[in-house]
């Protein structure tokens, strides 16, 4: 992460994204600010409600602009997204930016065939024709590792396998040489082994290409493995962050210190309970007040004067790290030791 | 696809095979002698059992059936009124004339009256439903919505008679409902007709726009469509390549479900127009208590949604490759 | 009788009946008279048709006052003809269109002012009766041709009569078959053979019958008895094309659709009492019901001013609307159809002559008018012969006309004096709404007078089978009569005369009484009108004193139609409206 006053590739500035509902206002992002640097990946980790994959449809437009409040600025490449025009975004999306997706069988459209929907991206942006275009979807089907892709081009995606689908998904994002990747949970639904190849493909496509990859999870493992950043997203907010290696082994918020302890690992001893967190995400339509996490936080009552329930701490970052915890350093250090004997 | 469609058709046969059969039983399950109404006022046995001869039903019923199974396939000979050439569907017991040529006599005014009906109510009824999926929830798709409400709860006979009397008796608007050919002329045919076509617009519209409306709104939301999105692709594209086609397929099989029934003879909508198509038919059929005439309208109602429902299935198979058709 | 749609005709409006016209007699606001006289059921009265002259029976047929040569005249009806050959055609509607081509040697020549009167059609008179009424002889005009412009022969006449015998001859009506001599054993012309109880010689032909008929030549004026030319003779399928020796010629029809009359251009004016034949088309239009029908006449736009309705009535949901709106009303026939619906009595089960007139006192007949429709559909009958037919004779056993509601009293004591208190009493009903709310009125009232009432629901198609059959398990159904022509034989003997009782028959209250039986044969013999009249009238009160039947009701027919039709008069021979006498106004 580089420093404020330089212009990063992208770079998101208190970030607001709030939904009119019938039953109020949905504070989906709640000032949320970050920027990513070509060749880098930016891993955000959050439960669901997180406001993780808002922020990055939002990056993308693709949120509903009758019912969505954005304030806050996205500048890719020195571009202002959020008041671009529609016209404007249909250029850049697919082409300068792409977006990987969970569920790679819903997100495939069931009535057009693989080549095609790889190819009508390619077409869109670059106005080749459909030789060249069936001719691109093949050798994409080819660098994503899909056998055959000269026969499997012109396959459904029911016909193909859940990790080749996924492949073709990502074939389909990097059509164009995007230069911003956002990639959303892509291999939570696959199984472990197909997730480690589309990890390794999405990290060769970015040396080869200098992706800038902003990569969504509520895996801190695949973090490990793939991201350079981390971000961790509560209730709308960023709560933590700072380089891979500071989150994950020394983190400093409560709310990341309960995922790694939520979490299986390999290198640790077998014995130990996993401590999924207790109670369940906040509602975004009625946040709770001061700090989003204090009602499921163990160390709340740690603080003196309920301040965790009526002030909201602020996020204070330095050099790229930093978390917002009304905790002393001192209670951090004494209360977070458990975590890194168990894991270290 | 071609494996697909043979399949059927033989299906659809024995299906049909199997209705006559059933039609046929039932119609002689209930206490009737179609002999006595063409039996004069005084009907003495001998009489009756002349007319029996005449009617060919003097024999037992599976030798009814029999013959009559003879007659689609390889014809019959009907003495005095002359031989019926196979598919033959017999003589009305009432008026002696030949029950296919009946039928298709009024065939194309029935087809007509679909046909031209379901141009009406798909262009409103899909457009309408289309634009309350793009407008969602604003005003244009709450007068849709409305509209398609007040729709559904008409009833032909309520509203062909209203605009009957309103548009055609007091105004003068419309023409008189009457069936001209098209092959004769074809702008009387479609103004003899557009009264009817519009009444039943009006009852089927509505279902069509609340099934577009809901199907696309559906398919909008699904994640295939945010991808298109996603790729770069407008919103018209996405529209109309990507959500229209996955809501497409449901309003297909109601379509089909649709003309498969209104070629069966739209009987209401027949008898408050005063046309003479199928539906008029078969009612009339049923009041003379005339056996071939109900065989054959009975027939040709179930082929039509028989082959209707394969078509429908191999127009989805068509539009959705995720259903295989072998 | 079967009564789906068919057969309802048959059995209602079949042929000959009534013989006075009521006082709106005629309508239209072109060229009708009488038309601001509303139409009086009360007030009609019976008159006999009469034999009219060889100068009567000579064309052309009187100018309707007011009328127009030219024009087409539209008609609008439910149901399509389903039977165009003489020899198959039974019903009053299709012997009402079929007029216009189809001649029998007598028929009922019609004045404007509605008189009626039996005339020779294509003979030179109404017929000649020898021996007693046993042997009938009429002369075939000159100068009556086919469409063709052949002339229509003696021999043709012949074959028309012989050719009722073939074996596909199954509905139309059957009166020369069992009186002729040796009509039992015939089987039709052919095979080469002619029946000799007809003999032709000249232009006159002769009939031969077993039996004295008075009426012959009012039964022969049943269109029924139209001739066929025998060399157009195509055995059933002439039913679809008959041959015309009328002043029109079917140009073109769409069985169920409609059909077209063209002038038949060989035919005489001359040679034609009945027919004026103004018009110089008439396009028939079917498949309309009467709400459909009688919208169009409210409407009264374009071609619907020049139309009228054969079969359709005024609807039931518009009759208080039309009927009481004095512009519409005037555009409408009313007429009391010579038709009887009555409740048989099955006297093979309710042996005790008693029994039946306490079902008689008991009758709801008031309920029962207003379930029907009320006084302008239905008129309340106490006798079998209609007000309308010759030989009716006002009579009121029962005190209907006195106590409309019955009288529970009188039904109690004559149930008390036969000792059949609480007697059971089967009544067959069809299934319809309205049968049922009759059916309910008329189990309310039985009660009443001291019967245990059971009602048995029959399915609609099968009823009049189920009836017909003489081991029936029903002691009362109703049915209905009319009479083919205008005479009490044609009402009482297939009803009521002993020898009818057969499966099948309509003797359904299966009376055979041997001082009935005797006078029906009297009366049938009685070659002077007058007196005929008189003793189907005393025969009637006679059935009525036994309680065969529990008479009901008379229909009203009410036909709409265009305000440009004129000569709108009824011929109470035929019992239908009279198509040869209309015009289209300019």
């Amino acid at each position: 992460m580089t420093s404020t006053d330089q212009q990063a590739f992208l770079s998101v500035r208190d970030l607001k994204v709030h939904f009119s509902t019938e039953d109020g206002i949905v504070k989906a992002v709640d000032g949320l600010s970050f920027d990513l640097e070509k060749g880098k990946t930016l891993g955000i980790v959050g439960e669901s409600g997180s406001g993780k994959s808002v922020t990055n449809l939002t990056i993308l437009g693709l949120h509903d602009r009758h019912r969505t409040a954005i304030d806050g600025e996205i500048l890719l490449d020195g571009k202002e997204l959020t008041t671009a025009r529609e016209s404007e975004l249909e250029k850049l999306r697919g082409n300068k930016m792409a977006m990987i997706f969970q569920d790679a069988l819903a997100s495939l459209s069931p009535y057009h065939t693989i080549g095609k929907q790889i190819g009508e991206t390619y077409r869109k942006h670059t106005g080749a024709s459909k030789s060249e275009a069936r001719k691109r979807a093949i050798e994409m089907l080819r660098r994503v590792g899909i056998p055959q892709p000269d026969m499997r081009v012109d396959d459904y995606p029911h016909q193909f396998s859940g990790g080749m689908r996924q492949r073709a998904m990502i074939a389909m994002a990097l059509v164009c040489d995007p230069e911003l990747l956002i990639a959303d949970e892509p291999t939570t639904a696959l199984d472990v082994t197909v997730q480690a190849q589309i990890m390794d493909l999405l990290k060769d496509l970015q040396q080869e290409f200098g992706t800038a990859i902003v990569f969504i999870t509520h895996d801190l493992g695949v973090i490990a493995d793939i991201a350079d950043d981390v971000l961790v997203m509560y209730g709308g907010r960023c709560v933590e962050r700072g380089t891979k290696e500071e989150v994950l082994r020394t983190p400093q918020h409560p709310y990341t210190v309960g995922l790694l302890s939520s979490m299986p690992s390999l290198d640790g001893p077998v014995d130990v309970p996993l401590s999924p967190i207790p109670g369940s995400p906040p509602s975004l339509l009625n946040p709770p007040s001061g700090c989003r996490f204090h009602p499921r936080c163990t160390f709340a009552e740690k603080v003196p004067g309920g301040l965790c329930s009526t002030e909201r701490p602020l996020l204070k970052v330095e050099a790229g790290r930093g978390s917002a915890c009304h905790l002393t350093l001192d209670q951090r250090q004494e209360f977070f030791a458990d975590l890194a004997a168990t894991r270290h | 696809m071609f494996r697909f469609l043979v399949r059927r058709v033989i299906g659809a046969l024995v299906i049909l095979l199997i209705i006559s059969a059933v039609t046929f039983s039932l119609y002689y399950a209930l206490p009737r002698d179609p002999a006595r109404m063409a039996c004069g006022k005084v009907c003495t046995p001998e009489l009756l059992a002349q007319v029996r001869h005449n009617l060919g039903i003097a024999d037992p019923l599976p030798v009814q059936y029999w013959h009559w199974l003879q007659g689609v396939f390889v014809g019959r000979d009907y003495g005095g009124l002359g031989n019926c050439n196979a598919p033959c569907l017999g003589f009305s017991f009432t008026n002696r004339e030949p029950v296919l040529g009946t039928i298709m006599d009024r065939l194309p005014l029935t087809i007509s009256l679909a046909l031209g009906a379901s141009v009406f109510f798909l262009i409103i009824g899909v457009g309408t439903g289309m634009i309350a999926a793009v407008k969602q929830g604003r005003a244009a798709d709450k007068i849709a919505s409305s509209f398609s409400l007040l729709g559904s709860s008409l009833q032909i006979y309520f509203v062909g008679y209203i605009a009957m009397y309103f548009l055609v008796q007091q105004l003068g608007l419309l023409e008189q409902p009457s069936y001209t050919p098209f092959t004769e002329n074809p702008a009387k045919w479609a103004a003899g007709l557009l009264l009817p076509w519009l009444v039943l617009s009006i009852i089927f519209t509505a279902n069509y726009t609340r099934m577009t409306r809901s199907q696309l709104v559906e398919q909008l939301s699904e994640d295939y469509v945010r991808t298109a999105r996603a790729k770069g692709m407008s919103r018209r594209s996405v529209f109309f390549r990507f959500a229209w086609r996955g809501a497409m397929g449901p309003i297909v099989t109601i379509f089909g479900i649709d003309m498969g029934t209104l070629i069966g003879g739209a009987i209401i909508t027949e008898s408050v127009f005063s046309l003479q198509g199928l539906g008029r038919l078969a009612l009339t059929a049923v009041d003379a208590n005339d056996l071939p005439m109900l065989l054959g309208v009975t027939m040709v109602a179930a082929g039509a949604i028989v082959f209707a429902n394969i078509i429908v299935d191999a127009v989805y198979a068509l539009i959705d490759p995720r259903i295989r058709l072998a | 009788m079967s009564f789906s749609r068919r057969n309802f005709l048959i059995a209602t409006g079949v042929a000959a009946g009534a013989s006075t016209v009521l006082s709106a007699c005629s309508s239209g606001d072109a060229g009708g008279s009488g038309a601001n006289k509303a139409p009086s059921v009360d007030k009609a009265k019976a008159a006999t048709i009469a034999v009219g002259t060889k100068a009567d029976s000579t064309g052309a047929a009187p100018e309707v006052p007011g009328a127009v040569k030219g024009g087409t005249i539209y008609t609008l009806d439910q149901i399509d003809w389903d039977h165009l050959d003489p020899a198959q055609l039974y019903s009053s509607y299709e012997g009402a269109c079929s007029v216009l081509f189809l001649r029998g040697l007598t028929g009922y020549k019609v004045d404007s002012k509605g008189t009626t009167t039996l005339v020779g059609d294509l003979a030179t008179d109404a017929g000649t009766a020898t021996d007693g009424g046993k042997t009938w002889a009429f002369t075939l005009k000159d100068n009556v041709k086919w469409e063709d412009g052949a002339d229509v022969t003696i021999e043709d006449v012949r074959w028309t009569f012989e050719r009722l015998f073939a074996s596909f001859v199954t509905q139309g009506p059957r009166y020369p078959q069992g009186w002729l001599i040796g009509g039992d054993k015939y089987k039709g012309p052919y095979e080469g053979k002619h029946l000799d109880s007809i003999e032709v010689s000249g232009k006159t032909i002769t009939f031969k019958l077993k039996e004295a008929h008075a009426d012959f030549n009012f039964m022969l004026a049943m269109r029924g008895y139209s001739i066929v030319p025998k060399k157009h003779d195509t055995k059933e399928k002439y039913d679809k094309r008959p041959f015309s020796c009328g002043p029109y010629k079917i140009d073109s029809r769409s069985i169920g659709k409609g059909a077209t009359l063209v002038r038949n251009t060989h035919w005489v004016a001359e040679t034609d009492p009945l027919r004026n034949a103004y018009p110089d088309k008439f396009v028939f239009q079917f498949g309309f019901q009467s709400l459909a029908s009688t919208d169009r006449y409210i409407a009264d736009q374009g071609n619907d001013q020049f139309t009228l309705s054969l079969l359709n009535e005024v609807a039931a949901e518009r009759i208080q609307k039309v009927m009481t709106d004095p512009a519409l009303k005037k555009r409408v026939l009313t007429q009391v159809d010579t038709t009887c619906y009555y409740f048989a009595i099955n006297t093979k089960r309710v042996t005790d002559v008693k029994v039946r007139q306490a079902l008689n006192w008991a009758w709801p007949a008031q309920q029962l008018k207003q379930i029907r429709g009320g006084a302008l559909s239905t008129a309340t009958a106490t006798t079998i012969i209609s007000p309308l037919t010759p030989g009716h004779k006002d009579f009121d056993l029962y005190g209907k006309k006195t106590k409309p509601t019955g009288d529970p009293t009188k039904a109690k004591a004559l149930l008390k004096e036969a000792g059949k208190e609480g007697q059971r009493v089967v009544i067959a009903m069809q299934q319809s709404d309205n049968s049922v709310k009759q059916a309910v009125a008329i189990k309310s009232a039985l009660t009443k007078a001291g019967f245990t009432p059971v009602l048995k629901q029959v399915d609609k198609t099968s009823f009049y089978s189920q009836i017909g059959q003489l081991d029936n398990e029903y002691d009362m159904f109703a049915a209905g009569w009319g009479p083919d022509w205008p005479a009490g034989y044609a009402v009482i003997y297939p009803c009521f005369d002993g020898s009818q009782i057969a499966d099948g028959g309509v003797n359904w209250p299966q009376l055979n009484d041997t001082s009935v039986n005797k006078a029906i044969a009297t009366a049938t013999a009685e070659t002077d009108p007058d007196k005929a009249a008189k003793l189907w009238g005393d025969i009637d009160e006679q059935i009525m004193r036994l309680a065969a039947v529990v008479p009901d009701y008379n229909p009203i027919r009410n036909y709409f139609h265009g305000s440009k039709v004129g000569g709108v008069v009824y011929d109470s021979g035929n019992t239908c409206i009279a198509l040869g006498k209309v015009f289209a106004a300019k």
